[in-house]
């Protein structure tokens, strides 16, 4: 966490050299950080069996496959667009890393295999963004049904059952590192960590970051946009890939409708995690968190013996709160400057 | 306007409100004002007074603080600390309401009015007379008709705002403010949209109100004027006040040495002579004789036909042309963001045009944008960043990490080198002032030591000090042997810095002057003509041409 801190320069968060306080020494995350312990102590107060490992940790990998979408999210969203087509990329992905396994190929291979698919189709969303001059939010709004028709022709609408479910290759996602920390969980942060490392650490970070805070300023300084973009979007499908394959190998099983409802909470985890639509700069670390509160609602939910079907409201409540404190942050950071500017 | 007439009447009854001050008491005091935005001073204990029935004009360059005074006059914005009295009363000017109350009006030189409404309707804004309950438009009109013919705006006052020239409707918001009758009328730059017959005409509005008593504060940029209508002079840098006086007794070189803080010695730095300047060209990078810009029959589409010129290492080419000349084209296609026609060029890398900015920018090609905050800068982001979006984020790499010592080392060095003003690397660049927010655009490209500068109009909204110390680099960077393509809207800037200048006239290079020989005058002619004044060759050509 304080990684984080120290990799972001805090441009944004502290305009003034006289103004560096305690304040702006905290990790931009703070306040989803609170966010998550408030809400853990709330159902925690109102159910104990909540606070017990097994069930932080359980939260943790049940987050895990629309965390890991969303740590992907956050780069695309960083370069302001949107990947509409990450479910579908995440479900073909299985199924065909899952179908090479029902034709004998050793599973860890075709997981490989599934994992440079979903690249594959990342690679597409970007090649058609980026040739055919659209969005990418339009573009995938088409490849998302494409992707899914596709996967629908790929597993002729049948769900795909791992062939051998003693393989080593499934039992690690079944198992628990030191007993406690479910296999799943372990991925999700490990992937997380690299990509922080990748946005905060390394020049092509700095690329994606550049682009969404100005394009123009971007390309003009000779930024390679375009072949950014299209990383940006290659990444994104492999993240889906490997969510995918791990989501595989962890339940056994790829339906034909998993990844379906992945959107919506992705992007709001990446949201609620206080990386803005606006582009410029995300948090990998928020995005980890906001996945995790929205697990938590959901799972808190059933924990405090409410009817589950609240808890697609309470999560769309969560994202106008998170939404809306994000926005009056921001609004403090940038008056300053913006007063500047005008000043005579 | 009656809480107006109350606070005059309080005026006469509280004489000790600022003691010892004569029986008089100034239409307006300021004492130790002060204003800072982040890290940036803008106002720094300013003191003022201006004296009932006159007019008193406040000048300094961008950013000398003028308009954050006028600001806090108008209770646009709040000062930090400090004293305002207006007649001698105290008054706490928290918003533009407060200012009104206390008698203070302004005209903004951004026009505040309401395009889609009536003349009528935007001198009335917030207060139109009623009669039961319904706007009394027959009393607006008999209000306002007096006023419309002395400030001399012949429309009907039932026209649209948006129909109206710009010139009138700076002269409705004058008006507005006229019915308001304030006793203290703030001016900022009100003339900049109106041409000299109608400034004259402003004037004579002006020199009346001032015999009816009303005291003035105006703010402008054009000295002559300034001498024309003021009684007073109140010069401003870098928001602390130089000077208060007279304007009988003053000349103009007076307040310009004041207005750039005593004697800077000449704008323009000299230029360099042909040897000198083959000279450096030799020694020039690494040893290697640098080559040149070679333009051949450039042609793009319509908007660029068959240029043809040598940019030389060591020179200054000044690009002159009015919009749609095809300048803008020409920086395009050298920085590879638009692509050639036909025609060929030749870098002195020995390659032909690059295909992208990527690729130009690889090459040793650096292009300063004309639009600062929208194609020059990452204004949320830190200077650190923004200095080095060009080193880190454009160059190739053996190492795909970030070094952020490095990139910290880059920005001080290049804060230290273009003397930018900076509270701290790590501030975001949006917080600097605009002549420090092109040095951090510049600096980017320098982190790279490129070949050939392309200079989009640098020095636009950057004040005189700024715009000197600019020059004096853009003629050191030539000095190393780069090659420099300057761009320019201002043809005095041009003329005083420019080596050669190139003239483009709808498409065509037309002209070639040489700076050292030319005038403002001359290449104004040529970029409205495409000719020199008296050429007797354009004439020919102009005739060979069709």
């Amino acid at each position: 966490m304080t990684d984080a801190g120290v990799a972001t320069p805090p441009g944004g968060s502290a305009p003034t050299a006289r103004r560096r306080s305690w304040r702006s020494r905290l990790p931009e995350e703070a306040g989803v950080i609170i966010a998550l312990v408030a809400l853990i102590a709330l159902i925690g107060t109102a159910n104990p069996l909540f606070l017990q490992p097994k069930s932080l940790f359980q939260l943790l990998s049940s987050g895990a496959f629309i965390g890991m979408l969303a740590v992907g999210m956050v780069f695309v969203i960083v370069i302001r667009d949107i990947d509409l087509s990450v479910g579908w990329m995440f479900n073909f992905s299985a199924v065909v890393a899952g179908k090479l396994m029902v034709m004998g190929l050793e599973p860890f291979l075709a997981a490989l295999c599934g994992i440079a698919f979903g690249a594959f189709l990342g690679l597409i969303n970007g090649v058609l963004s980026v040739g055919l001059k659209i969005p990418v939010i339009i573009i995938t709004l088409g490849t998302l049904s494409a992707f899914r028709g596709l996967s629908l022709i790929v597993n002729e609408s049948k769900p795909i059952l791992a062939p051998d479910k003693e393989a080593p290759f499934f039992t690690i996602w079944d198992g628990k590192l030191f007993d406690v920390i479910p296999s799943v969980a372990v991925a999700f942060v490990l992937l997380a960590v690299v990509l922080h490392i990748l946005l905060q650490r390394t020049r092509f970070g700095y690329r994606v970051q550049a682009m969404g805070s100005n394009p123009d300023a971007a390309r003009l300084a000779g930024i390679p946009v375009d072949r950014t973009r299209i990383l940006v979007l290659v990444l994104m499908g492999a993240v889906s890939g490997l969510a995918g394959v791990i989501f595989f190998g962890f339940r056994g099983a790829i339906d034909t409708n998993s990844g379906e409802s992945f959107l919506l909470p992705v992007v709001a985890a990446v949201i609620i995690g206080g990386t803005p639509l606006s582009g410029g700069r995300g948090t990998i670390l928020g995005a980890v968190l906001g996945a995790v509160i929205i697990q938590a609602i959901q799972s808190g939910i059933l924990f405090l013996g409410i009817d589950a079907k609240w808890s697609i409201f309470v999560t769309g409540a969560a994202i106008i709160v998170a939404v809306t404190v994000d926005q009056l942050v921001r609004r403090q950071r940038t008056r300053r400057a913006r007063d500047v500017v005008d000043a005579g | 306007m009656e809480t107006g007439g109350g606070t005059g009447t309080m005026d006469r009854s509280s004489p000790s409100a600022l003691p010892g001050t004569a029986a008089a008491h100034p239409a307006v005091a300021v004492s130790g004002l002060s204003k800072s935005y982040g890290g940036i001073r803008a106002l720094v204990e300013m003191d003022l007074a201006v004296e009932p029935g006159t007019v008193h004009a406040i000048i300094g360059e961008n950013g000398a603080g003028k308009s954050t005074l006028m600001k806090i006059l108008a209770g646009a914005v709040r000062a930090d600390a400090g004293t305002i009295a207006i007649g001698g009363v105290p008054v706490s000017l928290s918003s533009p309401q407060d200012a009104r109350r206390a008698g203070v009006g302004i005209v903004y030189q951004e026009l505040s009015l309401f395009p889609e409404r009536s003349i009528l309707a935007n001198l009335f804004p917030d207060t139109q007379p009623t009669r039961g309950g319904l706007v009394d438009t027959d009393a607006m009109r008999r209000a306002a008709l007096p006023v419309l013919e002395r400030i001399g705006l012949n429309a009907d006052p039932d026209r649209l705002v948006g129909d109206l020239d710009l010139d009138e409707r700076q002269l409705v918001e004058i008006s507005r403010v006229v019915l308001e009758r304030p006793r203290v009328l703030i001016l900022d730059e009100p003339n900049s949209a109106l041409n000299e017959r109608e400034t004259a005409r402003l004037f004579a509005v002006l020199r009346d109100l001032k015999a009816e008593g009303m005291t003035m504060l105006y703010v402008s940029h054009r000295l002559e004027e300034v001498f024309d209508i003021s009684d007073r002079i109140t010069v401003m840098r870098n928001g602390r006040l130089v000077w208060t006086r007279d304007r009988a007794g003053l000349t103009i070189p007076d307040v310009v040495n004041a207005m750039v803080g005593g004697s800077q010695g000449d704008l323009y730095p000299p230029r360099r002579t042909a040897q000198e300047r083959s000279a450096v060209a030799v020694t020039a990078a690494d040893g290697t004789p640098a080559g040149s810009l070679e333009v051949r029959d450039l042609t793009v589409g319509d908007e660029l036909r068959e240029a043809t010129f040598t940019a030389r290492p060591g020179e200054i080419i000044g690009l002159a042309g009015l919009e749609g000349s095809g300048v803008a084209t020409l920086l395009g296609v050298l920085f590879g963001t638009r692509q050639a026609t036909t025609g060929s060029v030749s870098y002195p890398d020995g390659g032909g045009l690059p295909g992208s900015p990527t690729a130009a920018s690889r090459r040793g090609v650096a292009l300063v944008p004309a639009d600062r905050r929208h194609q020059g800068l990452m204004l949320d982001r830190s200077i650190v960043r923004n200095v080095s979006l060009v080193s880190v984020g454009t160059l190739p790499s053996r190492t795909p990490w970030l070094r952020p010592a490095e990139m910290l080392g880059a920005a001080r060095r290049q804060i230290e080198r273009l003397r930018i003003k900076v509270g701290h690397p790590e501030d975001p660049a949006g917080s600097l002032s605009g002549g420090n927010q092109q040095k951090v655009v510049i600096g980017k490209w320098l982190e790279v030591a490129p070949r050939i500068l392309l200079l989009d109009d640098p020095t636009r909204g950057v004040d005189v000090g700024a715009k000197r110390e600019i020059y004096l680099l853009v003629r050191a960077l030539a000095d190393e042997g780069r090659i420099v393509l300057f761009r320019s809207t201002e043809l005095p800037e041009l003329v005083g810095l420019a080596d050669r200048i190139l003239v483009f006239y709808r498409g065509a290079l037309t002209e070639e002057l040489d700076g050292a020989a030319t005038s403002d005058t001359e290449v104004l002619h040529a970029i409205n003509t495409g000719r020199r004044a008296d050429g007797p060759d354009g004439a020919q050509e102009k005739e060979a041409e069709r």
